[in-house]
């Protein structure tokens, strides 16, 4: 890999980037208009991709129609998170939250028989059987592939393609949830995030609003699972780290809170310090090795987070005056 | 006692916390179309009795009735749906949100404040949208706040929040409104105004109105019928001119900080 | 009841370094209003530290101990200064610090990663050594970690009970205002506090690399779950609750494994048990243990 110049490195970027673009708008919508401090948003994840992976190793299911089922037990995981956490203060939801996702991880590690443990989903049908769940996603893949290449000619490859699916459909998800932040429905869910008595005393259901942003949330969990369980064809508990949803909230506080434009945006800086970090040949960079430009990586979105807390809070595009975290 | 038609019952409502009574056996009624003043010394526990009234605490004995059906126990938003609104003695204007903002989220009845209508309806949500709007630009204007309409909530002074907090109180069309010193720190021509206009929703559309206020002037010009609490019990009840020369009423606010001048104001001697 | 007696203990060296930990993380959540997600790595910190200072130099490992303690209080001390108190001054909420936290916790293991590696480490101690106790068997390392961390807890209690330091802490982890009404110098607890909590978490890293045996980097964050349900649990500010919640989580943690209760549960899902006595705390007392239910 030359790096910087090369079209099919920054596609696989962009994939990660739309990904987490998905991702981060499931928190965007529980954290930034909701004010609900979800720390385990990865746990949805996990539960999107894994749900699917299984119905359709498992039971041969169509992979569609998993895809559907995986994305409502998200939601249904979502409603049972809430319903005993909603009424948490701001503190003990977040560490309630960790605490759920981590509940999660362990199942997925240690339910072998279920989940195919720590290796993941390559051993969903038992150790050296490498079972396989995309089948049916690779072969639509090919066919948007074919409808690329009239337009791209020979740049139409798998990860452009992928790309092209990714961000349509996390640029249909930022519409539909600008249009319900701009909704009534929005304005009832800021006004609860403000504060909550304030909105109970105007006739709002404060919990039934909560719960539902969880929910959207988690089906935006789901759906990022789903895509990653796509592009990556395994994956396995160690992808579902509570870092993950820490990187949900680089990007969502680096755009703006609040802001859901600002999620592309943050997703697309944050992909980009991903690969610079990892490809640029630059002083100080190259006196690491791989190894090490991982922990640097990890060294410089820790630093970004503390400094946005620091000197801007609402992020690039959020307003200063409706500064959700002080 | 014939024919009263009555909007609000408290019956020996009892509220404490950790073995402290805030409200101790209160037992009053509202009735329909009036406006009632809830005064009493400090710690009297007037708030804990709207924050009991209003569904945010559960009366640990005893029971309220809006309309003659049992309230206590619901939720605060359910009571709000049945016409009954208060505001909150240290305001609570949504300070990130516009003043107009603050106004619409109030308004009931609204089919996009569901998510599935948002896209299914449209044109349902839109219409009532225009509809609110309008009715919230004429009540900012009342309280004179029209030209505020875009600004965020956090702009305004003590005052301005508690004009808000009362417009928007409007905004979700109550039959009884329970305002918590609605006057505090708003500038007195304003406050004269904003008399007037409780008078006029009384007349006009049998608002209800149950105030706590201090300011002993306003209750006994505005209010046709004054109820005294005394640590946690209502120990009079009728109106102004009556509670104004009762022995117990005279009693209560020798015991508290402000004893001299509140007693002075009540007994109508002399007032600033 | 052999088993269970040798659960118990276990489930005291566990629940006695969760103690630890915990009493520093409840001091500054309650006196300071940091949720420090950091806390965990402050562990991590203090075990790497000791062995630097034991294995690459050769020093005993008291040395080593003694080093982590005073290199991590320092470390915090030193964030104290650059970057919690000008960010305090800057009005930041619970929040924001919590979330800044997290900024620091990912740094600080990385940094940890960068200077030592991702390989599993271990102390030059003697791993073989068992003592036997009637029917139960300790090995040289719990043996260790109970005296030491009993010792610790001790001299911390008789600390936060007897000194007028100890007692501004506790009076400024109650009511910050009432504190600061009444004199105490809210700077120089807020210090005190920091090289406390620190220096504790540098202890407790050692005892945790001991008794683990090989422990690599993550080893903070895997104990920083069940340490936030200690402090939850003994109710935040707390010290005393938070000794007590670390203990009685340990316990919890350890006994549930035991094979007569429906033959146990595997001891892969200890951690699953503490967050789930967690969760199971908060949704029955949602203003937490101690904590006072919230008004309008």
């Amino acid at each position: 890999m030359t790096g910087l110049a090369n079209v099919q490195f920054w596609a696989f970027v962009g994939v990660v980037a739309g990904i987490f673009t998905i991702f981060s708008l499931g928190l965007q919508v529980q954290f930034g208009f909701a004010g609900l401090l979800n720390f385990g948003h990865v746990a949805f994840m996990a539960i999107g991709a894994y749900t699917m992976a299984i119905l359709v190793v498992k039971t041969g299911l169509s992979l569609w129609i998993a895809s559907l089922i995986a994305i409502a037990v998200s939601m249904g995981f979502g409603l049972l998170l809430g319903l005993p956490t909603l009424r948490l203060r701001a503190d003990y939801l977040a560490i309630t939250t960790i605490a759920f996702g981590e509940i999660v991880r362990y199942l997925a590690l240690n339910e072998q028989e279920l989940t195919g443990g720590p290796q993941g989903t390559i051993n969903l049908e038992g150790a050296g059987a490498a079972a396989r769940y995309n089948d049916e996603w690779l072969d639509f893949q090919r066919t948007v592939q074919g409808w690329l290449e009239v337009l791209l000619g020979d740049n139409a490859t798998r990860d452009v393609t992928m790309l092209v699916i990714v961000w349509t459909v996390a640029l249909v998800a930022i519409v539909l949830l600008q249009i319900l932040v701009r909704s009534p429905w929005g304005r009832v869910l800021r006004s609860i995030r403000e504060d909550e008595d304030a909105a109970s005393a105007l006739g709002k259901n404060v919990f039934s609003y909560r719960l539902q942003a969880l929910a959207l949330g988690a089906a935006l969990g789901a759906v990022a699972g789903l895509f990653f369980a796509f592009q990556f064809s395994f994956f396995s508990p160690n992808d579902f780290e509570p870092l993950t949803t820490f990187f949900a909230y680089v990007i969502v506080i680096l755009g703006g809170t609040a802001k859901n434009w600002g999620v592309p945006l943050g997703a697309l800086i944050f992909g980009f310090i991903f690969a610079g970090t990892r490809f640029l040949d630059v002083w100080p960079l190259n006196t690491f090795d791989s190894a090490e430009r991982a922990y640097l990586r990890l060294i410089i979105v820790g630093l970004i987070l503390i400094g946005l807390m620091a000197f801007r809070p609402q992020g690039i595009l959020g307003k200063r005056e409706e500064l959700v975290v002080e | 006692m014939s024919e009263r038609d009555v909007i609000l019952e408290v019956e020996d409502v009892h509220k404490s916390f950790g073995g402290l009574a805030a409200v101790a056996g209160a037992t009053f009624d509202v009735e329909r179309s009036s406006i009632t003043a809830l005064i009493g010394p400090n710690g009297a526990g007037k708030t804990t009795l709207f924050h009991v009234v209003s569904g945010f605490y559960k009366p640990d004995h005893g029971a309220v009735r809006l309309d003659g059906e049992r309230i206590d126990g619901s939720p605060t938003h359910r009571i709000v749906r049945r016409g009954l609104v208060r505001t909150f003695q240290l305001t609570k204007a949504l300070t990130r949100m516009s003043v107009l903002d603050n106004m619409l989220v109030a308004a009931p009845a609204q089919p996009g404040e569901r998510m599935w209508r948002v896209f299914a309806t449209p044109g349902a949500v839109k219409r009532r949208e225009e509809e609110v709007h309008e009715r919230a630009l004429e009540l900012l204007s009342l309280v004179g706040l029209e030209r505020l309409a875009d600004d965020y909530a956090a702009v305004l002074s003590g005052g301005q929040r508690k004009l808000l907090e009362f417009a928007r109180a409007l905004m979700t069309e109550p039959s009884l409104v329970m305002l918590d010193e609605p006057m505090a720190g708003v500038n007195p021509s304003l406050g004269v105004e904003l008399l007037e206009h409780m008078r006029e929703l009384q007349r006009e559309r049998g608002t209800t109105f149950l105030l706590i206020e201090h300011d002993i002037d306003v209750v006994m010009t505005v209010s046709e019928r004054v109820v005294v609490m005394s640590s946690g019990a209502v120990i009079a009840d009728g109106p102004p001119d009556d509670v104004r020369r009762n022995e117990a009423v005279i009693d209560a606010y020798l015991g508290s900080p402000h004893a001299h001048e509140e007693v002075h104001e009540i007994a109508g001697e002399s007032s600033s | 009841m052999t088993e269970l007696l040798q659960l118990v203990v276990n489930g005291l060296v566990t629940g006695s370094i969760i103690a630890i930990a915990a009493i520093g993380l409840s001091l500054v959540y309650g006196i300071l209003k940091i949720v420090n997600f950091a806390h965990g790595d402050y562990l991590t910190l203090g075990a790497f530290v000791a062995f630097t200072v034991n294995v690459t130099w050769g020093f005993g490992m008291a040395g080593a101990a003694l080093a982590a303690i005073v290199a991590v209080a320092l470390v915090g001390f030193g964030l104290e200064r650059g970057l919690w108190r000008p960010l305090r001054r800057r009005g930041s909420g619970l929040i924001g610090l919590f979330i800044v936290s997290i900024g620091l916790a990912l740094v600080l293991r990385n940094v940890i990663l960068l200077v030592w590696g991702a390989r599993p480490r271990r102390y030059d101690v003697d791993v073989f050594q068992v003592y036997e106790l009637g029917p139960i068997r300790l090995s040289q390392s719990q043996l260790v970690v109970i005296v030491v961390a009993s010792t610790a807890i001790t001299l911390v209690g008789l600390m936060l009970a007897r000194t007028r330091l100890g007692k501004g802490m506790r009076a400024l982890a109650d009511n910050r205002q009432l504190a600061a009404a009444t004199g105490i110098d809210a700077d120089r607890i807020t210090t005190y506090t920091w090289l406390l909590a620190a220096g504790l978490a540098g202890l407790g890293g050692v005892l945790q690399g001991l008794l683990q045996n090989a422990f690599t980097p993550s080893m903070g964050f895997t104990l920083l779950l069940p340490i936030f349900a200690a402090v939850i649990l003994g109710g935040v500010g707390s010290a005393y609750g938070a000794l007590v919640g670390g203990l009685v989580l340990g316990l919890v943690m350890e006994v549930s494994t035991w094979s007569a209760l429906a033959g146990g549960i595997p001891s892969v899902y200890k951690p699953v048990v503490a967050f789930a006595v967690l969760i199971g705390v908060l949704v029955l007392r949602p203003q937490g243990v101690l904590g006072r239910a919230r008004t309008v």
